[in-house]
């Protein structure tokens, strides 16, 4: 349990780092990658829906404190995707290569739809078409991309994980 | 850990209710960081710092290879253009000097005060795709405190939003959320410089509010007004592009092209509007005490 907190906070870390950086130079259009989106999705289909809430969370608090203006409102977003997501896909067979895709992009398009309701809309914002068309559809089709890539990684990492785990955990 | 199973769900729901709270009490508020935001970006941005360093290491050796050619005629043109600036400076600093003595005999304050200023560099940038916020090498333990305006090439770039230990928040004019109290130097007619989403791509943004006969047009300067208590009047922001009237035919409204080219924004200046740096950063261990 102790090296899957720790490796999952330092892949959250990381993930923050290279987000705000180096994936900076990936934009096409102006559009990056949610690639913590795809690692909140991935703990909840491989893992369930408490930990993909708690990976959410600590995500989501994480952009809070660097790139957000209130404290809570990323936390809360990430923690209420990893439940759900978790909730309604950990039965589904995890070793398919397309669910990923799928349920990132479903995943994206709920996230930022809740952030143009909250964020835009509220201010009086209406054109939402035009975020429909120049954000939130190239982000879906962005992330489905990388969500195959980074999807592997994490199950790879998780089969290492349930592997050291199994003697020590009941896991079922 | 047993207790954390057998207490899950309650757990989860009392964490999203204490989330909900926060985010909408701490909505729009701007101060410094607390004791655990400075704690993780002591550890966070000095990684973000090295990441950055490295992509622009690269992105550097591929604009010179495309470059070569002509960075010699650059290098020339940015010589004889350092002449002339520097016998302007000098004129100017004369004209200061007389600005000075002038207005000390009228007794009236200095209307464009010199600021003290601290450089910085931009270490981390928005990772999401709706606003524009950003992430430098400052804080507190720098003299930095919230509601610091800063600039970049003479332009304005926006404010900070929140000061941490060792990194601060800035938020540019160019985000959605962003609104600063503008006038034109021309006509001295007033408006609002907001962030616009469908233009923030583009790198210009939008003045809103002005008023139907105002005499504003296509290559007016902008510069702050002296309406706001956040941004020091006389910082130049921007050109105006094009000039329209709103639907409902009582304000205009113009599209406006900083002089900061947001995309390629590495290093800043901050500008501190209530003296030096070091009165800020006494400041702000008084407070914390």
């Amino acid at each position: 349990m102790r090296t899957r907190i720790i490796t999952t906070s330092l892949i959250l870390i990381l993930n923050l780092i290279l987000q705000s950086t180096l994936f900076q130079a990936i934009r096409i259009a102006n559009i990056i990658p949610n690639t913590s989106i795809i690692i909140i999705i991935s703990y909840a289909i491989l893992r369930g829906r408490t930990e993909g809430a708690a990976v959410g969370c600590f995500s989501g608090i994480l952009t809070d404190i660097f790139f957000g203006t209130s404290f809570g409102f990323y936390g809360l977003l990430g923690m209420l995707t990893g439940y759900l997501c978790g909730r309604s896909f950990h039965h589904l067979y995890r070793e398919n290569y397309l669910l990923p895709i799928m349920i990132s992009a479903i995943a994206v398009f709920i996230y930022e739809n809740i952030i143009y309701l909250t964020g835009f809309l509220f201010s009086g914002n209406t054109e939402y078409f035009y975020f429909l068309i120049h954000l939130i559809i190239p982000e879906m089709v962005y992330t489905a991309v990388f969500s195959i890539i980074i999807y592997r990684l994490l199950f790879a990492l998780n089969d290492w994980l349930e592997d050291k785990e199994k003697y020590r955990y009941r896991l079922f | 850990m047993k207790f954390f199973e057998s207490y899950k769900k309650q757990i989860l729901i009392v964490l999203a209710i204490f989330l909900l709270v926060a985010s909408v009490f701490t909505a729009g508020k701007t101060g410094n960081a607390n004791f655990i935001e400075s704690t993780l970006g002591f550890i966070v941005t000095p990684l973000q710092k090295v990441s950055t360093n490295i992509s622009s290491f690269f992105d550097d050796k591929f604009h010179n290879i495309k470059n070569q050619s002509d960075l010699k005629a650059e290098n020339e043109e940015l010589k004889s253009e350092i002449e002339r600036l520097e016998r302007e400076n000098k004129r100017l600093s004369l004209l200061d000097e007389e600005n000075k003595k002038l207005s000390a005999l009228l007794e009236i304050a200095q209307k464009y005060a010199a600021y003290d200023t601290t450089a910085s560099q931009i270490i981390a940038k928005d990772p999401g795709n709706w606003y524009n916020i950003f992430v430098m090498d400052k804080g507190t333990k720098d003299g930095i405190s919230a509601n610091m305006v800063l600039t970049a090439e003479g332009g304005l770039v926006g404010k900070i939003t929140e000061a941490g230990y060792t990194y601060s928040k800035g938020m540019s004019i160019l985000d959605s959320r962003s609104s600063v109290s503008a006038m034109s130097v021309r006509t001295g007619d007033l408006g609002i410089v907001k962030g616009d989403y469908t233009l923030m791509n583009d790198g210009l943004c939008k003045m809103e509010y002005i008023n139907s006969d105002a005499e504003i047009m296509e290559g007016d300067e902008i510069i702050t007004s002296h309406l706001s208590d956040v941004y020091p009047p006389g910082i130049s922001i921007g050109v105006v592009k094009e000039v329209k009237t709103d639907s409902n035919g009582l304000t205009k409204y113009a599209i406006i092209e900083p002089h900061v080219d947001f995309k390629h924004l590495d290093t800043i200046l901050i500008i501190s509007e209530n003296g030096k740096m070091s009165d800020v950063s006494s400041q702000n261990e008084e407070v914390e005490d």
